[in-house]
């Protein structure tokens, strides 16, 4: 039997998967409750944090209120997929440690993708409303140009933009194959995407290359936005950053392959 | 027979840091190398035709879950052979996996919320299941146990029987060649593990599906297995089929006799008196027998009989084969 | 005796803290790399704002705030939060509810261990640090003695916040979305990403009448500038200890009320 598995195959199974995510996640009402009112508290202590600081300084680094406003939207739509669509790299610690992993090696498809397929966080969605909210508000006030070409450039420079966010959580979710009490690596992970939203500007020479190649936090928001924020100005990185961001992503994904395989399945 | 698995030479080293006891060798761990080499697996061949079920056995950590996961392609052997349904298991795991099950004890690979109907379906397209085999694979399940009620019910409302009973049902779904069941019957009650066995059976013989099980129980073994095999500290003891296990050691029967006197005392005297024609003495669990050990090579068990009866005053005897279990406790303990 | 077994909870606490040893570098290098960003970002913004005091605080004390604040967070935060939802979820809780200790109790003796691995290895260090480069931002007197004694509260009030929090996944999954949550909210209104100072007046006035600024501000505030104003100091402490009294018995009747529908639903 010659069974072909290619993209058709796991897009379909992709979405039966999630599929059965929601209606798992339906069964549990309360649990919906407390985690999209966890999820809007999340959202507003940001905003209300981003409000106090710009109360105080209302420019950074020559970068005005409205301009820092739209990096933050726009770094908030970034991260949206990896909420929502990589999710249960947060719990991978723990199927690792407790050795449940192990069953995600015994079906005929690929690993990374059956355990990411398995969880589908919709409290996600809530926070694309919100950096949606934002992004517009922002584009109003700065005045921006609105048409099919910017459209276009704004979806896939924040598609470039998740990729990063993708590849940091997936590199560090797969140090719990290396360590044991990793969670505090994934949680750093997720602190730093809260200074995407700075320009990458304010670093001297050394950390800006830090954190642009290798905790890149700066094509999180600033690099990809730059193409629509101040086109003028676009610089190498940014036009770039799609295909940097692809490499990210694979090399991320290779990394958690890499300890999929080193994993023994006696749990610890 | 054609064999589905052929092993030489398998072996896997681990290596594991030496730990210090106590606070001041926790902070020596911090900055430690020192590592030493463990061999889970060390040296294993064997060959498995298709349509057998073969009992993996051993005391725990003697090498049994990482043998398996070296076949199901979860872990890369160290070295020697492995070739399960024609391929390398480790280099091609996706492959390997369409003509294999699992089911690995208590860890369910079931979607924990939905009804069970909902995992078969969607293994159904994992494993591209054609309509009319999928269907025909139901009905087969059908005769064997009540499906209708199992299907429509959440996973995590189920008993664990019920869980384990759908767990191997998954397992042969999508009608692998070789199902691996790691201990399928810990923990149930004693209807339940033989209504398993029952499904086991069946499924095997319909099927003629090879199954690779491992358990630490006997009665699992009794019943399904024809040949086992052995492994302790990650070596092969015994490979052989089960009536030529009870042979082993010669013809041991045990003659069990209940005595007039206080069970202990008279045990403690037995001991004394049958030393020098190696029998060895044990009380029963239910504390109501002593059970004598005898090797039928050496000496009669009548004459030991007769030998007992002259010393002390016996209310009744019952004579036994040996049964499986104490044979491969015989040989845990070194009894080879 | 009554109090050993506590002590030796604590001891396993300290060996199983050492035991994650790979862990223990990269978190240091990664909090040095979290300080880092936070030095530039402020650097950046108290250019860009031209004078050298806002609101009262200069670039530099701002920074021994924050840094120290970091150091306090890395040191308190346990997962408690993380921990009680694993249990709950794997059915462990029941386990625990039959040892002879109090599972709170139990938690909170167990975590002291790495507590003080946590004070060993990033509180002192930090401290060290930002004492001998900034010299002289942090006085060195009767202060000390007050900071120990309000993070010793801290770290009371903090635990029983945790624990409460922890309580929610009786009645939910997503323990990291509970998680995610209060480390947001608990940051923002202790102070510790920014300076309570900073807040506007109206959202000060809210923010000092809730626990929160009990955990990092007070014990902070108390360390920069407690030597000589022995009243604000003791209004901080009497406030941080009525706070840990406060929800210590909150947190045994939130435990009471879980373990009741536990009982009740059978987990």
């Amino acid at each position: 039997m010659n069974k072909k598995r290619g993209l058709g195959f796991y897009l379909k199974i992709y979405f039966k998967i999630i599929g059965q995510d929601i209606k798992s996640k339906m069964s549990y009402r309360s649990d919906f409750i407390i985690s999209t009112l966890g999820m809007i508290l999340t959202n507003v202590a940001g905003f209300v944090s981003f409000w106090i600081m710009f109360r105080n300084f209302p420019s950074i680094n020559g970068w005005g209120y409205y301009e820092m406003l739209f990096l933050y939207g726009f770094s908030l739509i970034a991260i949206t997929p990896v909420q929502c669509l990589f999710d249960n790299n947060w719990s991978l610690r723990m199927f690792v440690y407790s050795g449940d992993f192990i069953k995600y090696y015994f079906r005929p498809i690929n690993l990374f993708f059956y355990f990411q397929s398995e969880v589908f966080d919709v409290k996600g969605l809530g926070q694309l409303a919100f950096g949606i909210g934002t992004l517009v508000y922002a584009w109003g006030k700065l005045g921006l140009a609105v048409n099919a070409v910017v459209l276009i450039k704004l979806i896939l420079f924040l598609i470039t933009a998740s990729l990063f966010m993708i590849a940091l959580q997936n590199a560090a979710a797969a140090a719990c194959f290396w360590m044991e009490n990793s969670y505090f690596i994934l949680e750093l992970a997720f602190k730093f995407k809260d200074y995407a939203k700075y320009p990458i500007t304010i670093f001297n020479a050394v950390f800006k290359f830090i954190f642009t190649f290798m905790i890149p936090i700066a094509f999180i928001a600033y690099y990809p936005s730059m193409i629509i924020l101040r086109p003028d100005e676009v610089g190498l990185l940014s036009l770039l950053s799609p295909v940097i961001g692809l490499i990210f992503f694979y090399g991320s994904y290779k990394l958690w392959m890499l300890g999929a395989s080193r994993y023994n399945g006696t749990g610890s | 027979m054609e064999n589905v698995i052929e092993i030489k030479g398998l072996t896997k080293e681990f290596k594991v840091l030496n730990r210090h006891e106590g606070i001041k060798g926790s902070f020596k761990d911090l900055f430690s190398r020192d590592y030493k080499i463990v061999k889970a697996v060390d040296d294993i061949s064997m060959n498995v035709g298709q349509g057998e079920i073969v009992g993996y056995l051993g005391p725990n950590g003697a090498g049994k879950s990482t043998t398996i996961k070296m076949m199901t392609g979860v872990l890369e052997p160290s070295s020697g052979e492995l070739i399960v349904n024609g391929r390398v298991p480790y280099k091609e795991r996706k492959k390997n996996c369409e003509d294999i099950g699992v089911v690995f004890g208590q860890r369910s690979q079931l979607w924990w919320a939905l009804p069970l109907v909902e995992s078969f379906k969607l293994l159904k397209d994992i494993y591209q299941i054609p309509d009319k085999d999928y269907k025909d694979m139901l009905d087969i399940y059908g005769t064997m146990v009540d499906l209708d009620m199992l299907l429509h019910k959440p996973v995590r409302q189920m008993s664990l029987g019920q869980r384990t009973l759908s767990d191997i049902l998954a397992a042969f779904l999508h009608n692998p060649k070789i199902v691996f069941l790691d201990e399928p019957t810990i923990g149930l009650d004693v209807s339940m593990k033989s209504k398993i066995r029952e499904l086991i059976l069946e499924l095997n013989k319909k099927k003629n599906t090879t199954v690779i099980l491992t358990t630490h129980d006997m009665g699992d073994v009794d019943a399904l297995c024809r040949r086992i095999v052995i492994i302790d500290k990650g070596k092969k003891l015994y490979d052989n089929d089960i009536q030529h296990l009870r042979g082993f050691f010669g013809s041991y029967r045990t003659l069990k006799i209940r005595p007039k006197e206080e069970i202990k005392l008279a045990a403690d005297e037995l001991e004394k008196e049958l030393k020098d024609l190696d029998i060895k003495v044990s009380i029963s669990d239910d504390n109501e027998w002593i059970n004598l050990l005898v090797n039928e090579d050496k000496i009669k068990v009548l004459d030991v009989l007769s030998k007992v009866q002259s010393l002390h005053d016996i209310r009744d005897m019952q004579l036994e084969e040996i049964s499986t279990e104490e044979v491969i406790k015989k040989i845990y303990e070194g009894g080879i | 005796m009554g109090l050993r077994k506590y002590f030796t909870l604590t001891r396993m606490g300290i060996i199983e803290a050492l035991h994650y040893r790979l862990s223990l570098y990269v978190k240091i290098i990664g909090n040095l790399l979290y300080l880092i960003l936070i030095y530039y970002l402020w650097k950046a913004i108290f250019h860009s704002a031209g004078t050298d005091v806002v609101n009262g605080m200069t670039f530099e004390s701002t920074m021994v705030y924050l840094v120290l604040a970091s150091a306090l967070y890395g040191f308190m935060e346990m997962y408690v939060v993380w921990e009680i939802g694993r249990n709950i979820q794997k059915g462990d809780i029941v386990v625990y509810m039959l040892k002879p200790m109090e599972y709170r109790h139990y938690l909170f003796w167990e975590l002291s261990g790495s507590l003080i691995v946590g004070f060993l290895t990033t509180v002192l260090p930090t401290f060290i640090v930002v004492a001998i480069v900034t010299h002289g931002t942090i006085p060195l007197g009767i202060n000390l003695a007050y900071f120990v004694v309000s993070v010793a509260l801290a770290m009371i009030i903090n635990f029983q916040i945790d624990f409460m929090v922890g309580n929610i996944c009786f009645f939910t999954e997503s323990i990291w979305g509970i998680n995610m949550m209060k480390q947001v909210i608990v940051l923002l209104l202790s102070g510790a990403t920014i300076p309570i100072a900073f807040f506007p007046e109206a959202v000060k006035n809210v923010v000092n009448v809730l626990p929160f600024v009990a955990i990092y501000d007070s014990p902070l505030t108390i360390l920069l500038n407690g030597n000589g104003d022995s009243a604000m100091v003791m209004e901080k402490l009497l406030i941080q200890l009525g706070w840990a009294v406060g929800l210590t018995i909150l947190s045994h009747i939130f435990w009471k009320i879980s373990v009741r529908q536990v009982t009740v639903n059978g987990g």
